[in-house]
């Protein structure tokens, strides 16, 4: 039997040493716990649809150049945080400066930050789950720390902008870390962009802690180029009264993947995560969450919408972890899957792991066509047959983006959207 | 306008119409009474396009236009509207964006400026009165939620807004209390112009008492089989279906009960 790929040795040599010692060290050891980590194949459960995808390259084990024209996102208002491959520019950013939120680069904590940071990075991750998001804490050459301190609101969204310039082949580290104190409040926008056209990898890892009645909300558009492999991962653990909100866009590319893992750990935690989907022509998108009820009370509410034309592939993976002792948990997940083609394919599963007698645990999942009935009604007020396509495909995924909370994102979303309909209905 | 001459259709292989001749002129209201199951609906399908239906034989001219080689939404540009017995339900599409589309596509049509929101908000108001419908349905899904009457409120307020040529009703009186189908016959009575024909499809002759029609037709087996004056559905009513030898299975339980 042919033995299984390994993670190419170049992948695991990092290069620049700006970061504080701590994190240095850190970057070092996670590197060689890796040194042979088998790549995932068809025969890895969770990767099962989308190894088939993933393609790395030597070339794309090197780090790219984090220096260049960095102004982009300068029409994002207020606070804006911008990563140019993987490293934030802080000529092109607007920190917010405000008493108890410090936001910061990694490169420029102190010694006894660097360390604290050290001891806390990845704990909301599940090593076996995520496999190659793993690489981040291996790779990263900068990252962004917040700290909110306990009651600490963060008077507006904050804006972090990924750029990832592909001029070359090579590949983008970027890492957030959120610490969100007691009865805090903030709302982090993340953006995935791209330029330049040859094949590169993101590897992004997103980190939330959230202490007693903590408040954090992250929305997440994916949204790079046709050459950019995605390879995402979000941990999120949540303490008594906590509640984390996600809405997330993605727009289908050659690999896209993203995990998203919630930890609900105190009573009264509550989680809503919504997610919409788009792919076309030959693109892939493959989200796998988990929602682990492991302290009694929690709510979570999960609802995530794909939708694939042409020969395009989305993949929905959603599991719900009841703990043993999540008693009176209330889990609600919800799928539903819009093909628009022949030759797309979806694939959806649902997951419920229940080890508690007291729940309320619902979930569902769906994959249809655009409905006959409605396209000829609206056909029939004499609506363009494309124009029909449109509305029918923008209503199955409105309420999702209508929950967006920002307008400016949510506008983002519609032109992106639009673009999509535009090249998606132009020969109907 | 409208001149239908032996139309056949099918539905999955099945044939539902067997020759169907028909003359409608502007300014007239016809009515197509007929037990169910006799091609009443599938004739204001096959009218408005819908290509669940197909057409086998026969012709049918529209302002001597060939309808049957129009796509649904050009038969609707060219003035065919119908009123759909059962109105889809469209979650995530407001019912204002869906009439402003529906009447810009029209406008565009005709060559005519396209409405901008706050132009259009005022018109659909107007409209949504005149159905007695409170705006607020204005800004909820197509039709999502709505109870019959509601619905078919609805139906008669996009023809309202679209003034099409020629209005089909199909059982627009379907599922309506008194009141409502007083609405709704007001409605259609305010669509009632020279140049322009109603075909109303009905089961029941009790829509007829409030939007008088110049002419009757009885379908049968897919074949119109009577035709006649307003008399015709009140004879109709009295004597049931039975007394054409048809047999009407509805009509024979709704006796019964």
């Amino acid at each position: 039997m042919k033995p299984a790929p390994t993670l190419s040795a170049a992948f695991l040599e990092s290069a620049g040493q700006s970061l504080p010692k701590a994190l240095l060290e850190l970057r070092k050891q996670r590197g060689t716990a890796l040194v042979d980590m088998p790549l995932p194949t068809r025969k890895t459960e969770n990767w099962k649809y989308s190894s088939k995808y993933l393609k790395l390259t030597d070339e794309m084990a090197s780090t790219l150049p984090s220096q260049g024209k960095a102004l982009t996102g300068q029409e994002v208002p207020g606070y804006r945080i911008v990563f140019l491959n993987g490293v934030i520019q802080p000529e092109a950013s607007e920190f917010p400066k405000a008493d108890g939120i410090r936001v910061a680069s990694f490169r420029d904590l102190d010694d006894q930050e660097a360390a604290e940071l050290a001891d806390q990075l990845d704990n909301t991750l599940d090593d076996k789950a995520v496999q190659l998001a793993r690489l981040n804490a291996a790779r990263f050459e900068d990252g962004l720390l917040i700290r909110l301190k306990p009651d600490a609101v963060l008077d507006q969204p904050l804006f972090v902008i990924h750029e990832v310039t592909a001029d070359a082949s090579g590949s983008a580290f970027p890492r957030i870390f959120v610490d969100a104190g007691r009865h805090s409040q903030a709302t982090l926008v993340e953006e995935y962009r791209s330029s330049g056209s040859e094949p590169v990898m993101v590897n992004t890892v997103t980190e939330f802690k959230l202490a007693d009645g903590a408040k954090i909300t992250n929305v997440r558009l994916t949204m790079e180029g046709e050459n950019v492999q995605h390879i995402g991962a979000t941990g999120v653990r949540q303490q008594r009264n906590a509640r984390f909100e996600s809405h997330t866009v993605g727009f289908g590319g050659p690999l896209r993947r993203h995990d998203l893992h919630v930890r609900l750990e105190g009573e009264g935690g509550e989680c809503k995560l919504n997610g919409v989907v788009v792919t076309q022509g030959k693109q892939h998108f493959d989200n796998h969450t988990t929602i682990e009820h492991v302290a009694a009370h929690c709510n979570s509410e999960e609802t995530y919408r794909n939708i694939a034309a042409d020969q395009s592939h989305a993949v929905f993976n959603g599991r719900i972890h009841i703990h043993q002792d999540a008693q009176k948990s209330n889990a609600d997940m919800n799928n539903k899957n819009l093909l628009l083609s022949n030759g797309a394919e979806i694939d959806t599963k649902p997951e419920l792991e229940i080890y508690a007698d007291d729940v309320k645990c619902a979930h569902g999942a769906t994959i249809g066509q655009l409905d006959e009935i409605s396209l000829f009604y609206l056909v029939s007020r004499g609506i363009a047959r494309r124009e029909a396509n449109v509305l029918l495909t923008m209503a199955f995924i409105n309420e999702l983006v209508e929950q967006i909370p920002l307008e400016t994102v949510r506008e983002t979303a519609h032109t992106r959207l639009n673009q999509f309909f535009d090249q998606t209905f132009q020969e109907v | 306008m409208l001149s239908i001459k032996n139309l056949h259709a099918s539905v999955e292989g099945k044939e539902i119409l067997k020759g169907i001749n028909l003359e409608i002129k502007a300014g007239e209201v016809h009515a197509i009474m007929g037990p169910n199951g006799s091609g009443k609906s599938t004739l204001s399908q096959v009218l408005a396009g819908n290509e669940a239906f197909e057409v086998t034989e026969g012709e049918v001219i529209l302002n001597g236009e060939n309808l049957l080689d129009l796509e649904t939404e050009e038969r609707a540009r060219e003035g065919i509207f119908l009123a759909f017995q059962y109105p889809v339900e469209i979650p995530g599409v407001s019912n204002l964006q869906f009439l402003r589309t529906a009447v810009n596509a029209m406008r565009k049509h005709r060559g005519e400026e396209e409405m901008n929101a706050a132009e259009f908000m005022k018109l659909a108001k107007e409209v949504s009165k005149q159905v007695d419908l409170d705006p607020s349905f204005l800004k909820r899904g197509v039709n999502e939620g709505f109870s019959g009457g509601e619905k078919k409120r609805n139906e008669i307020m996009q023809a309202l807004l679209l003034q099409p040529k020629l209005a089909i009703l199909d059982e627009t009186d379907s599922g309506l209390d008194i009141d409502a189908l007083k609405v709704v016959s007001d409605g259609v009575n305010a669509l009632r112009s020279e140049d322009r024909a109603i075909l109303m499809v009905t089961h029941y002759q009790r829509l007829l008492n409030h939007i008088v029609p110049d002419y009757v037709h009885v379908l049968a087996g897919g074949r119109i089989i009577k035709s006649g004056g307003r008399e015709l559905a009140l004879e109709l009513e009295e004597k049931g279906y039975g007394w054409l030898g048809i047999k009407d299975e509805e009509t024979a339980d709704s006796a019964a009960n």
